[in-house]
C-alpha cells in the first residue's frame, strides 16, 4: 500500500471545503425564496391583486438566477467525491451515493421540470395551477437538500448500516433508519429554515433599498411585510433546531459539542460556565483569556442541572482502549483479507466497533502499517493517536459563536422589523431600512460558519468513528490537487462574481412600475367583495 | 344523477386527498417528528406571511377611506 501524502489530504480537503461553501452562497437562498416566492402568489390567488404577480414575477427571476448557479456550482462537488475522495467513496459509497442518486432522479429532475413552468407559465397556467407549480419547485428545492443532508448525516452519525468485511465497505442494513435518523431530520429542518432566513433578509434588504430611494413603494412595502413574517417564524425554528441538534450531538458526538463549547476538561454541573469568549490554544490543549457564564452550559446543552459535559482531556483517555482494541480489529481484517479464516473473522467482530480508531493509529505506526506495531511501541503509538481524537478546537468554537450570535441578532432585527411594518412605521425608520440592507449577506455567513461548525467539528472523522479522513483521500501527486485547486478557485470565483453582478443588476433596475394598478384598492375591494 | 357526477367526484377526490394527508401525517409523525414539524411549520410560515400581506392591504384600505372622510 502506498503511503499517504498528508499534503495531498490537506489539499483535497481544502479543495473541498472551498467549493462546499462557495457552493453554499447559493443553496439557502434557493430553499428560501421558493417558499416566499410561493406566499406571495398565494396572496395573488387570494386577492387578486395584480401587483403580487407582479412581486412573484421579480423574486421569482431572482430565485432563477440563483438556481442557475448554485446548480452550476453543486454539481462539480458531486463529482469530487470520485475524483478526490476515492478511498472514501469506496468505502461509504453505497450509503452516500443512494441518497445522492436520488436527490438527482427524484428532486432535482421535479425542481428543474417545474422551474420551466414556473417561469414561463404565468400567461399559459390558471392562478391556482400556477400556484401548485410554485409550491411543487418549492418542495421539490427543499428534496434536494434533504437527500443531501441524510448523506451527511450517516456521515455524521452512521445509522441503518454495517461493515462488510469481505467488501471492505460499508453497506446498508435499513434505508429507512438512515432516512428517518434524528440526526438528518434536524439538520434538514434546521438548514432547511436557515435558507428561509437567508431568503427573507434578502427582500427585506432590497425591499429596503428601495424605500430608501423612494422608489417600487408598493411592491417593497408589501414584499418587507411578507418577508419579516416569514424571517421571524424561521429564525424561532432556526434557534429551536440548532438546540437540537447541540443535544444530539452531546449524546453522539461528544469530540464536535466539546470542541465546540471549548472544553478540555469534563464540566461541573449546574456551576459550569459556559465560554462566551475563549481562544482555544490546539496545541496546548488550553483556552486563554476565556470568559465565562456560570450555570448556563449544562442545562444548555443537556437540559438538566446535574448532567455533566465530558471534556477533550477525559475523551482522549477513553479513547485510548478504543485505539488498542482498533489495532486488533485492523490487524485481524488484515489476516481475514488474506485467510478468510472464522478466527480472524471472529476477533475482527469482537473488536469491530473500535475499528475506526485502528485507522487512525495507522499515522503514527511503522510505515502506517499497525501489523508492525510491536508491543514495546504499542503505547507510543496510542499515545500518539490519542489527541487524533479531536477536531480543530479554534475553529469549531469559534465558527459555531459567530453563528449563534448571528442567528440571535436575526432574531431581533426580524422582531423590530416585524413591529414598525406591522405598524406601518417603516419609513420614518430609516435607521432599519439601512440595518436592513447591510444585513443581506448575513444569514448566508451564518449559514457558511454552521456547516463549518457540524463538518470541522466532526473532523478527524469522514465516517465518524469508523473512517478517518486521512484515508478517504484518492492517491493524486501535490501537484495535480494544486493546479486543479488552483482551477477551481478561479471558475468558482467567475460564478460568484456573475452570480452578484446578476442579482445587484437585476434588484437595482427593480420591477415595473406598478403605479399604473396600485391607484386604486379596486382589485382587493373586488375580489374581497368590497369588503376591504 | 349525471349531472351530479362531477361535483361527487371532486368530493370523492377531496376525500381522498384528506385520507391521504391524514396517513401520510400519521406516519410522518410517528416516524419523523422533525420531517412532520417542518411540513406543518412551513405551511404555517407561509400563511401567516400572506396574511400579514392582506392585513396590510386592509390597513392601506382603512387609511385610504379614512382620508376620503377628511377631504372637503
Amino acid at each position: 500500500m502506498d503511503l499517504i501524502n498528508p499534503h495531498v489530504v490537506d489539499l483535497s480537503r481544502f479543495q473541498f471545503a472551498m467549493t462546499a461553501l462557495y457552493h453554499f452562497m447559493f443553496v439557502p437562498l434557493t430553499l428560501g425564496l421558493t417558499f416566499l416566492v410561493a406566499a406571495i402568489e398565494t396572496v395573488y390567488v387570494i386577492t387578486g391583486r395584480r401587483i403580487y404577480r407582479d412581486m412573484a414575477k421579480f423574486w421569482g427571476h431572482l430565485f432563477a438566477i440563483n438556481f442557475a448557479l448554485g446548480v452550476a456550482t453543486g454539481l462539480t462537488m458531486e463529482f469530487e467525491f470520485g475524483t478526490n475522495w476515492s478511498m472514501y467513496s469506496h468505502f461509504f459509497g453505497d450509503m452516500f451515493g443512494t441518497p445522492l442518486a436520488i436527490e438527482g432522479l427524484m428532486a432535482f429532475f421535479m425542481e428543474s421540470t417545474f422551474i420551466g413552468l414556473m417561469v414561463f407559465g404565468w400567461d399559459r397556467l390558471s392562478r391556482p395551477a400556477h400556484l401548485a407549480i410554485t409550491f411543487l419547485v418549492a418542495v421539490g428545492s427543499n428534496l434536494s437538500a434533504l437527500w443531501i443532508l441524510i448523506a451527511n448525516a450517516g456521515m455524521n452519525v452512521p445509522a441503518g448500516t454495517h461493515f462488510d468485511p469481505d467488501t471492505m465497505r460499508m453497506q446498508f442494513q435499513s434505508f429507512v433508519e438512515l432516512v428517518f435518523s434524528e440526526d438528518a431530520q434536524a439538520k434538514f429542518v434546521h438548514t432547511s429554515v436557515a435558507g428561509y432566513v437567508c431568503a427573507a433578509m434578502l427582500i427585506m434588504g432590497i425591499s429596503a433599498f428601495y424605500l430608501l430611494r423612494g422608489r417600487h413603494r408598493e411592491l417593497a412595502l408589501r414584499s418587507f411585510r411578507i418577508a419579516t413574517l416569514f424571517g421571524l417564524i424561521s429564525s424561532v425554528a432556526v434557534i429551536t433546531l440548532g438546540d437540537v441538534l447541540g443535544r444530539m450531538d452531546y449524546a453522539k458526538q461528544p469530540t464536535k459539542i466539546a470542541a465546540i463549547e471549548g472544553l478540555w476538561h469534563t464540566s461541573n454541573p449546574p456551576y459550569a460556565p459556559w465560554a462566551a469568549f475563549a481562544l482555544p490554544d490546539d496545541a496546548k490543549q488550553e483556552n486563554h483569556f476565556e470568559i465565562g457564564i456560570p450555570f448556563v452550559l449544562t442545562p444548555l446543552i443537556t437540559h438538566s442541572f446535574t448532567q455533566p459535559i465530558t471534556g477533550m482531556h477525559e475523551l482522549e483517555d477513553q479513547a485510548a482502549p478504543r485505539i488498542r482494541s482498533g489495532i486488533v480489529a485492523i490487524n485481524a481484517l488484515k489476516h481475514y483479507g488474506d485467510t478468510h479464516s472464522s478466527a480472524d473473522l471472529a476477533t475482527f467482530r469482537a473488536h469491530e466497533d473500535d475499528m475506526g480508531f485502528g485507522f487512525l493509529a495507522m499515522r503514527h505506526s511503522p510505515n502506517q502499517d499497525t501489523s508492525a506495531i510491536t508491543e514495546a511501541d504499542l503505547e507510543r503509538v496510542v499515545h500518539q493517536t490519542q489527541p487524533d481524537i479531536l477536531p480543530n478546537v479554534f475553529a469549531t468554537f469559534w465558527a459555531f459563536r459567530i453563528m449563534v450570535a448571528l442567528g440571535g441578532f436575526f432574531f431581533i432585527f426580524f422582531a423590530f422589523s416585524t413591529f414598525f411594518s406591522l405598524r406601518n412605521q417603516l419609513e420614518s425608520n430609516r435607521w432599519l431600512l439601512h440595518i436592513a440592507v447591510w444585513a443581506i449577506p448575513l444569514p448566508v455567513m451564518a449559514t457558511e460558519f454552521g456547516w463549518i461548525t457540524a463538518e470541522a467539528g466532526r473532523q478527524p472523522w469522514t465516517v465518524f468513528n469508523r473512517l478517518p479522513t486521512f484515508l478517504s483521500s484518492s492517491s493524486h501527486t501535490v501537484g495535480y490537487m494544486t493546479f486543479s485547486l488552483i482551477g477551481f478557485i478561479l471558475l468558482y470565483s467567475a460564478l460568484i462574481v456573475a452570480e452578484f453582478y446578476l442579482m445587484f443588476r437585476y434588484a437595482r433596475r427593480g420591477p415595473q412600475d406598478h403605479t399604473s394598478h396600485d391607484t386604486t384598492l379596486s382589485g382587493l375591494h373586488n375580489a374581497q367583495g368590497g369588503h376591504f | 344523477m349525471f349531472a351530479r357526477f362531477p361535483a361527487l367526484l371532486k368530493l370523492a377526490g377531496l376525500g381522498a386527498a384528506l385520507v391521504i394527508a391524514l396517513l401520510f401525517a400519521v406516519f410522518v409523525g410517528d416516524q419523523g417528528p422533525w420531517y412532520f414539524a417542518w411540513v406543518v411549520g412551513t405551511v404555517m410560515i407561509v400563511l401567516i406571511s400572506a396574511t400579514g400581506a392582506v392585513l396590510f392591504e386592509a390597513q392601506n384600505s382603512e387609511e385610504h377611506d379614512k382620508n376620503k372622510e377628511t377631504q372637503p
